[in-house]
Formats: C-alpha cells, sequence, structure tokens
C-alpha cells in the first residue's frame, strides 16, 4: 500500500509533465479554429498556411528563431525569480533599464569598439540587475508585495527611457523624427548567422542563458535551495538556507538576464535603442507566458517560447496572405496560457487527499 | 456497513470492511495509521463514496452524498481538528447551519438559551457567552460534542478525540462518551490508543491495511491481543539501559521570549541536556513549545536569556550557524518545517546536508553523492517509496517522518531536538523512531524531546521538565515521574512536595 502507483518509470512521468501543455495547445488551437470559421474562412488550410509561414520554410523559420531570441531570453529571466518564489513581473522593466545603459554605454564609452561593446553588455547588466534589486530590497526590508512593485516600476522605465529618447539622446540625423538613439558602433554587432535573414548570434546568447539555467537549477546549491524556498519557505529556511541572500542573488540574477534580452535585440538585430521597441513588442510578457506554459523547466520555456513567436510570425504572415487579423495568434496564444493554467486547478484538487493525509496522518499514498 | 470498500488509485483504502453498531453502545475501531479508519468513518459521514459497498441504518438502504444527507440521518462527527470559529461565542459556535431566527436576524439570545438547556440535559457545563478562542483545547472539544448533540444526533463519531487532551481532560471525556451511551446514543470511537479502549468502549473492531482483522467484546480481550491484531507481530516491551551522561551540552539560562500583549511566551526558561541522556518536556501544546524550538534553532530570535551549546552562546544566532554549532532538530510539524511536498525524496532528504562534502563542493552539486546519500537514508530507516523522484508530499505520513528523522539523525549533531517526532505515525514507525533516538542517547549525545504525548515522554526520557505558559515548572527524574503528578503541572496546578 506505501507503493504509489505512478512515478515508477520514466515514460510516464514525461507524458505527465507533457500533458497538460499538449492538450492546452491543442484547446488553444481548437478555439482558434472557431474564430477562423467565424472569420468564413477553412481552419486546416489557415493552420497549414500558418505553420509553413513560421516553421516549415527556412526563411520564415529564421524569422521565427530571431523573434524568439528576446522572448526565450525573458522566459529564463522569470523562471529564475519564480521558482524561487519570487513572483518577479518587472522582467519588461528590467530588460528596458539593462538594454538602455547598455545601448548608452556602447554608444558613449570611449576605446576600441569590441571592448566598449563587452563594457556595454556587462554595464547592462549590472544595471538590470539593479533595477531587479529594487523590488526586493523593498520586500525585504518592508514587506511591500513584489508583484506589485515589480510590476509598476515597469512602467517607470519605460517612461524614463522614452525621456531621454525624445530628448536628450534622440537621434538628430536623417528626418529628425523617430524616437531613438544613434546606430551602435559596426564592430560591436552581433554576427549575422544567415545570409538571407536577419536570424543572428543573438539565438545562440540564448541558448547559453537556457544552458545556465539549467546549470544553476541542477548542478548548484544555491539553485537547490532556491528551489526549495519557493517549494516551501519555511522549509529551506529550518534548513538553515540564508533566505535574503538567496532573493537578493535570485533577483539580481533574473535582472541582469532580463537585460541580455533587450541588448541581444539591439546589438544583434536593431543596433539602436528605439522608444518602445521592448515594450510594444510584448517580448516580456510573452516569455511569462512560455514560463508559465512550461512549468518554469528551462528546456520546456526554451521551446514553448520559439513555438509562441512561431505563432506570431505565422499569425503575420496569414494576415498578409489571407486577411486573416494577427490577433488570431494572440487569442491561441492567449488560450493556451488559459487552459495551461487548469492546470492550477487539477493540481489543487489532486493535493486535497494530502491535506486529509495530513489531517489524520494518515498513510494513503 | 456492508462490504465497503474504497480505492484511491491503486491502493484500496478500505477491503471488503463490515461495521455493525447497535443503540447505546461504544464501538472502538483501531488500527494503524493507514489501516482505512478514517476513510471508513469519512464514507459513513458522506465525505467520501465507497467505491463499492452499502450503509443501512435501522435497516433501510442509505446513500449519503454529503455530511449534509448523514447530519439529516442523524450521524455526527466530532473532528479531530476542531471545526470552530474562534472569534465567535460558544453559543454561536453550536447553533453555526442551524441558527434560530427572528424574523431574518440571528436570535442571539435565542441561541443562548438553547444552548444552556442542552448543556443541562446532557450535564455538559459551559458558559455560552465564552468566545470558543479563549476555551482551553478540552473545553473546545466539549464544543464540538455539544454541536453534534445540537443537531440531534444519534450516532457519534470521535475521531482520535484525545489526541490533544491532558490526561485528566481524557479522563473527563471518557466519563462523557459513557454518559451519552446510557443516554442511548451509539458511539464510534476511532483511536490506537488501547487503554482508552480498554476504559470506555463495549466492543472492538481491529482494522489492519484496509482490511476488517476481528471484533470482540471488550471483556473477552486484553491490551496485548489487540495490539498483536493490529500490529500483525507483537511489540517487545522496550528495555533501557541506564543513563551515562557525558557532560553538559545544552544550557538554556532564562530564555525570554515577549509576545505581543503584556505575558511572555516564554518566561526566564531554564533547562539543561547532558550527553548521554533523553531531556523529555512535557506540556499541553500552546504553552511555549513551538516558540521554544524556533529560539532554540533560530527561527526565533529570543529577547534576551542565554543557549549554550556546547558552551557557545548561540541564542539569536541563525539557523545555519546553530546548526553548524552543533544542534539538529525534528520539527514539530513536518508539513511546515519538515519537507515541501513537491520536492522529491532526494531534494528532502538533503536540506541541511547541501553543504556537507558529500553533496557539495564550492557550491556545485555532487548528484551522484546526494542520490548514494538519500538511498542510504531511505533503506537504513526503511522508508517505504517508489524511487528517489517520488514527491515527498506523496510519502504516508510514518514514511516521510522517518526520511525527516534520518536526515536529522545523519547530521551525527552533539544535539537533537526532537519535537513531536511520532506524532500521527503508527505502531511501527513509532517503535523505530523511538529506537533510533535511543541509540542516539547510546552513542552520547543529547536529545531533547518535546511531545505532548505523555506516554512516549514517560518511556523515553531520563529527566522530565513540565512547561507551562512558557516556563518550566518541574523537573523530574524518570523513577520519580508519575502521569498523576506530570498532568496536574501542565494543567497549572501546584505540587505539594517540591520535586526539583
Amino acid at each position: 500500500m506505501k507503493q504509489s502507483h505512478n512515478a515508477k518509470n520514466f515514460g510516464p512521468r514525461l507524458w505527465r509533465s507533457l500533458r497538460q501543455p499538449l492538450i492546452a495547445v491543442a484547446f488553444g488551437l481548437l478555439v482558434g479554429a472557431l474564430v477562423i470559421l467565424a472569420c468564413g474562412q477553412n481552419p486546416i488550410a489557415v493552420y497549414i498556411e500558418m505553420f509553413n509561414k513560421s516553421f516549415f520554410t527556412p526563411y520564415y523559420l529564421f524569422s521565427t528563431l530571431t523573434r524568439a531570441t528576446p522572448i526565450i531570453i525573458c522566459a529564463m529571466a522569470t523562471g529564475m525569480a519564480w521558482r524561487a518564489g519570487y513572483i518577479n513581473i518587472g522582467v519588461e522593466g528590467q530588460m528596458v533599464t539593462g538594454t538602455f545603459v547598455a545601448t548608452v554605454c556602447a554608444l558613449f564609452i570611449p576605446g576600441p569598439p569590441i571592448l566598449a561593446g563587452l563594457l556595454a553588455w556587462i554595464a547592462g547588466m549590472i544595471a538590470g540587475a539593479l533595477y531587479a534589486l529594487l523590488p526586493a530590497v523593498l520586500t525585504w526590508k518592508f514587506q511591500v508585495s513584489m508583484v506589485i512593485t515589480s510590476l509598476m516600476l515597469n512602467y517607470v522605465a519605460n517612461y524614463i527611457t522614452s525621456y531621454f529618447v525624445t530628448y536628450p539622446l534622440k537621434d538628430t540625423a536623417g528626418d529628425g523624427l523617430a524616437l531613438q538613439t544613434p546606430e551602435i558602433h559596426e564592430l560591436m554587432r552581433l554576427p549575422r548567422l544567415s545570409t538571407t535573414s536577419t536570424f543572428n548570434a543573438g539565438f545562440l546568447i540564448a541558448v547559453a542563458v537556457m544552458l545556465f539555467m539549467v546549470f544553476i537549477t541542477k548542478r548548484t546549491v544555491f539553485g537547490y535551495e532556491s528551489k526549495m524556498g519557493g517549494f516551501n519557505p519555511s522549509f529551506a529556511r529550518y534548513g538553515g538556507t540564508k533566505q535574503v541572500k538567496v532573493m537578493i542573488i535570485t533577483m539580481a540574477l533574473s535582472g541582469a538576464i532580463a537585460s541580455i534580452a533587450g541588448t541581444a535585440e539591439v546589438f544583434g538585430l536593431k543596433y539602436r535603442y528605439a522608444d518602445g521597441m521592448l515594450s510594444s513588442t510584448s517580448y516580456a510578457w510573452t516569455g511569462l507566458m512560455a514560463a508559465l506554459i512550461a512549468d518554469l523547466n528551462p528546456v520546456g520555456m526554451f521551446f514553448v517560447s520559439i513555438f509562441l513567436s512561431g505563432l506570431q510570425i505565422g499569425g503575420s504572415a496569414i494576415q498578409r496572405s489571407l486577411g486573416i487579423p494577427l490577433e488570431i495568434a494572440t487569442i491561441i496564444q492567449c488560450c493556451i496560457t488559459l487552459f495551461v493554467s487548469v492546470k492550477l486547478i487539477f493540481k489543487v484538487r489532486q493535493k486535497k487527499p494530502v491535506r486529509e493525509d495530513v489531517k489524520e496522518g494518515g498513510a494513503q499514498a | 456497513m456492508k462490504h465497503i470498500t474504497k480505492v484511491y488509485g491503486s491502493l484500496y483504502a478500505n477491503n471488503d470492511v463490515h461495521l455493525t453498531l447497535d443503540k447505546g453502545e461504544i464501538l472502538a475501531v483501531v488500527g494503524e495509521n493507514g489501516a482505512g479508519k478514517s476513510t471508513l468513518m469519512k464514507i459513513l459521514y458522506g465525505l467520501e463514496q465507497p467505491t463499492s459497498g452499502k450503509i443501512y441504518l435501522n435497516g433501510q438502504l442509505q446513500h449519503f452524498r454529503s455530511p449534509h444527507d448523514a447530519i439529516n440521518q442523524k450521524i455526527g462527527m466530532v473532528q479531530q481538528h476542531f471545526m470552530l470559529l474562534n472569534p465567535c461565542t460558544v453559543a454561536e459556535n453550536i447553533v453555526y447551519g442551524r441558527e434560530p431566527r427572528k424574523g431574518l436576524f440571528f436570535d442571539r439570545e435565542e441561541a443562548v438559551r438553547v444552548t444552556e438547556a442542552l448543556c443541562e440535559k446532557y450535564g455538559l457545563h459551559i458558559d455560552p457567552r465564552r468566545l470558543v478562542g479563549d476555551c482551553p483545547v478540552g473545553l473546545q472539544q466539549r464544543v464540538e460534542i455539544l454541536k453534534v448533540l445540537y443537531q440531534d444526533a444519534d450516532i457519534i463519531i470521535f475521531d482520535e478525540p484525545s489526541a490533544v487532551l491532558t490526561p485528566q481532560e481524557v479522563n473527563e471525556l471518557l466519563r462523557t462518551m459513557r454518559k451519552l451511551a446510557e443516554m442511548g446514543k451509539s458511539i464510534i470511537i476511532i483511536t490506537h490508543k488501547l487503554h482508552e479502549v480498554m476504559a470506555v468502549a463495549d466492543r472492538v473492531m481491529v482494522m489492519r491495511l484496509g482490511r476488517y482483522i476481528q471484533e470482540m467484546a471488550k471483556t473477552e480481550t486484553s491490551i496485548e491481543e489487540m495490539s498483536y491484531l493490529m500490529v500483525g507481530r507483537r511489540i517487545v516491551e522496550r528495555q533501557v539501559p541506564p543513563r551515562k551522561p557525558t557532560g553538559r551540552v545544552l544550557e538554556v539560562q532564562d530564555l525570554v521570549l515577549a509576545g505581543s500583549e503584556a505575558k511572555n511566551i516564554l518566561d526566564h526558561f531554564s533547562i539543561h541536556v547532558d550527553g548521554g541522556e533523553i531531556v523529555g518536556i512535557a506540556g499541553v501544546s500552546g504553552n511555549g513549545q513551538s516558540e521554544l524550538i524556533q529560539c532554540l534553532t533560530g527561527l526565533l530570535q529570543p529577547t534576551s536569556g542565554k543557549v549554550m551549546l556546547k558552551g557557545q552562546d548561540v541564542a539569536g544566532k541563525s539557523v545555519g550557524d546553530i546548526r553548524t554549532a552543533g544542534c539538529a532538530c525534528i520539527p514539530e510539524d513536518r508539513y511546515l518545517w519538515g519537507c515541501a511536498a513537491r520536492a522529491s525524496l532526494t531534494e528532502t532528504a538533503i536540506m541541511a546536508h547541501q553543504r556537507s562534502s558529500k553533496i557539495s563542493r564550492n557550491g556545485l552539486l555532487n548528484n551522484k553523492g546526494a542520490r548514494d546519500f538519500t538511498q542510504s537514508l531511505l533503506d537504513g530507516y526503511d522508508v517505504r517509496n517508489s524511487g528517489q523522484t517520488q514527491k515527498a508530499g506523496e510519502l504516508s505520513g510514518g514514511n516521510i517522518q522517518k526520511l525527516i528523522v534520518a536526515r536529522e539523525i545523519e547530521q551525527h549533531s552533539p544535539l537533537l531536538i526532537a519535537a513531536e517526532p511520532t506524532r500521527g505515525v503508527d505502531i511501527g514507525a513509532m517503535e523505530f523512531i523511538h529506537n533510533k533516538l535511543l541509540e542516539k542517547r547510546e552513542q552520547g549525545d543529547a536529545v531533547l524531546l518535546i511531545s505532548s504525548e505523555l506516554t512516549e515522554i514517560m518511556s523515553l526520557s531520563d529527566r522530565i521538565y513540565v512547561i507551562y505558559e512558557g516556563r518550566a515548572v518541574g523537573e523530574f527524574r524518570k523513577a520519580d515521574a508519575t502521569e498523576e503528578d506530570l498532568g496536574i503541572l501542565m494543567m497549572g496546578g501546584k505540587l505539594n512536595e517540591a520535586v526539583s
């Protein structure tokens, strides 16, 4: 009676962890199909077109991966904090702050461009980390809700950078109408990985960030302690982990990773910081959705991010070719997230017997 | 109840169980934790639906879909964990769910009157206007009983009713049960305390591993026979060798923890523990034990006082520092402090070991070392599991407790604080954990045992302190301690002769 029937071997466990996202994707596509029907089109044809123009032709696949780059890194930044129990929803603000600082450093640090570029990346990460520490310190010192402070600080970051690109740092070359900084030096730019598209080395950075995340979670004492703190803070405290230290490191890492997301976008794709370039594209929020759908698993977040950006790329493709509104992609994306959240309800239901177990001190496995 | 079977997944919680109850009878259902007693009662009370089987009441077939159905058929249950509203008065709690009304409004005076009548009828006295939160545990239980009586129950189920009570309160409760039976109520009591069964029951039914084993009249059985039937083997009486003290390990001097109100939660609390001895702290829960443990382990900062651990004052230090100084702790609440339900067994087992050289080096985990270490704990402490990736929340109470005990004993620290080490675990696991504590003592280490289970304190401890309202109010040697004296001190009474 003590043997639990599940978790005996790998297959069922893999299925258990994949079941929820797969069902959610199926339901999401189903809801999308209904909307497409309502637009008077054949859903199957539209979906074939959509997936052809996101994953199954090289040019679109490269676009998908390019768009996925900041989303993957934002998902990792979100996951880093959330798995330790710190609900950081200020990844966007940290990304904006870090990226802006990195761009400014790249523009103004004198000396050899490669060295200055490197310094700019580091300065950006430090800025992102410090910006993430703001809500962390408020939580630590004043028990302020991190959800609220980190969310609000997004607006602060957006408006401050908006001011700088509107006035002091605005690029006056050309027509001088766009709210953006001048371009960074050519030698600082990340190399292109394809001759026909904008696919660039930023994607390799995203892969590296994922590997770093896997390393932290699987191989370090810090990863273990932060995970336990996320599961049950009392348990971690009782075991002697220094929780303030864990929180500070966690949030700093989260902010630093967030800054990499935007910096890779500037150094690999746009070569300048433009007003709203990171917020209007919803990178941070798509990354957050990916983190939720993948249940904070680093490899899972990587692939879900690519899938979601594929939906967005495919969505804009069908808008151009079939006249189906781009919002269809957003609908599917949100439905998937919604259906994945159903998992929370499943979990609550599964928890119930455990709770009763506590009550009775009983031995139902 | 006939042929009751309840299946959770692949686990038979109840397997073809029968139960009969006569009017005016007290039936004791005994068995280890996990034997299926609670499940059977939940089915009877409508909290769970049986997978198969039927329930007959006075010859009528019944289908209980919720406790509401059961209450309508005059079945009531006194829960182990009281379902009371602490900020409300006794009367309000009793009438809750079936309030007397005056037009649209709650009739408070009528509620008080009804309660008084109820108290009078059953001879259970309590002030209806008192706030439940102010009542001691024994009285809160009485409120629960009155609530069931107010619902006019003829069959009353008591789920582990004595778990939270002092010996005096238990005696009071047993008298109440007898009285109710004499008034024609039928009573089912679930318990694993066999002397209570002998004191109160008419008939005993034994369950083991979800199965009905046997039932007999109380007069035809003995504690030995029942425990044999419950466990399936004989429990050997424990022989404890005399202690060999090896010098002071822990000395707590004038420990004070100020509360939010004028009264101190811990009030100049002083004790000492030597190596090679088990020192018990007896007391009704809620008299400062939890705070004492948290002050000693660094989870709370004491207001003043000293905690000398191996000659070093660790009061107010961090949990990590105190653990390094030589203190391990089996926490009182295994689900709050002792584990995380979603953590794997490996993750559960290496907590507080994560910086030892076996598990990690320079902050990098040695995953193989962690798995080997975990496996040695699982095997050495007989933790039944389905692999290290199993979640801690999926283990039964006894098994997760064994894993926590293993983890803390394997710290090999000079001091082990064991708080409620066997709360809610079955007899087999309890015996095992007790043996491990005695082994620890044999090795010359100090064990501080904090338990609300008086029999546990009496059978293991070399010395016993009683804690009452945050003070150490008595010190006994094992030979001098009697259950009565301890009980009086636990309730805040005074002994005639000075003991310490």
